[in-house]
């Protein structure tokens, strides 16, 4: 029992060294930047917009749903690829497509994916939907942490792939930092998974 | 201020909280100054403990999540298991199990 104390000591040091650094000092923002990797920004034949978070009960498209979004149609407007792809659940995509339509994005270059829970599902929808007619080269936006994962999948369905993560740094104040080290964390425990499992 | 210098802010609540608490604790309520160290050993245990609590969550949560998308047609996402009551509830597990056992004794 009393080396089970100690062992439960030095696991709350640990936890509470990793809580101070994480809440206190831009650790959490250098990782964030890290899993980005570098934005490469290039004509393709599609922007893709991942999933995220889905919308709320009342149709309002969650925080970093609506960043990504934002992403997406200003890619589009920079003309760097003719099509945009929206993907999430049903509520998430019909939101952001109104969004896109909205500021100016043409209802014939809007592409909506709406059956997908996962990432992995979302990259064999979409390949459904672009790789029949030779749409091989795509930007793929998504947050920073979410990267390396949704890049993997695209590329083992058949993309070739630009990435073009929604943004670098992330949060500056305690909480929202406690919050992307969480996001990480999670992140990299689906990374681990997918790769478990051969994706 | 800059962003930085002001996400200090909790930080230098805590430090002169806990200096009044020190101060009213050794003037007021008697406490000696000696037992700060191995209060300060409970608490880390106390911590520990939560930690394994959260890593017990998080296992039965996966495993739950991941079973019921195998056996049934609904989907759970693995997410859920990112709210932020989740380390907080852990935490509660933790202390409610430490003083049993110390109540225990």
């Amino acid at each position: 029992m009393r080396g089970a104390g100690l062992g439960l000591r030095i696991l709350g040091f640990a936890a509470l060294l990793g809580f101070v650094l994480a809440a206190f000092t831009p650790v959490p923002n250098r990782l964030n930047a890290w899993m980005a990797g570098s934005a490469q920004l290039e004509a393709a034949d599609a922007i893709i917009v991942l999933g995220r978070g889905g919308a709320d009960a009342d149709g309002v498209l969650t925080n970093r749903s609506l960043r990504r979004v934002l992403h997406g149609i200003e890619l589009y407007r920079r003309a760097l690829a003719p099509l945009l792809v929206l993907s999430g659940s049903g509520d998430e995509t019909r939101a952001r497509a109104d969004l896109a339509r909205g500021l100016g994005v043409p209802t014939a270059a809007i592409r909506q994916v709406a059956a997908a829970h996962t990432t992995r599902e979302e990259g064999e929808q979409i390949s459904l939907l672009l790789l029949p007619h030779g749409l091989r080269r795509i930007l793929l936006v998504s947050d920073p942490i979410d990267m390396q994962r949704a890049r993997i999948v695209m590329e083992h369905v058949g993309f070739t792939v630009l990435s073009a993560p929604t943004a670098a740094t992330g949060p500056s104040v305690p909480e929202g930092r406690l919050a992307l080290l969480r996001d990480i964390s999670t992140e990299m425990a689906g990374l681990g998974y997918y790769r478990l499992t051969g994706w | 201020m800059t962003p930085d210098a002001r996400s200090l802010a909790p930080l230098v609540l805590f430090t002169l909280t806990s200096l009044g608490a020190y101060a009213a604790g050794v003037g007021v309520g008697g406490l000696r100054r000696s037992a700060l160290r191995a209060a300060t050993w409970d608490m880390l245990e106390a911590l520990g403990l939560g930690v394994v609590f959260l890593l017990c969550n998080l296992a039965v949560g996966t495993v739950l999540a991941l079973g019921v998308r195998g056996m049934t047609h609904h989907f759970v996402s693995i997410y859920v298991l990112s709210d932020v009551t989740v380390p907080i509830l852990s935490l509660v597990q933790a202390l409610v199990f430490r003083c049993w056992r110390e109540r225990s004794r």
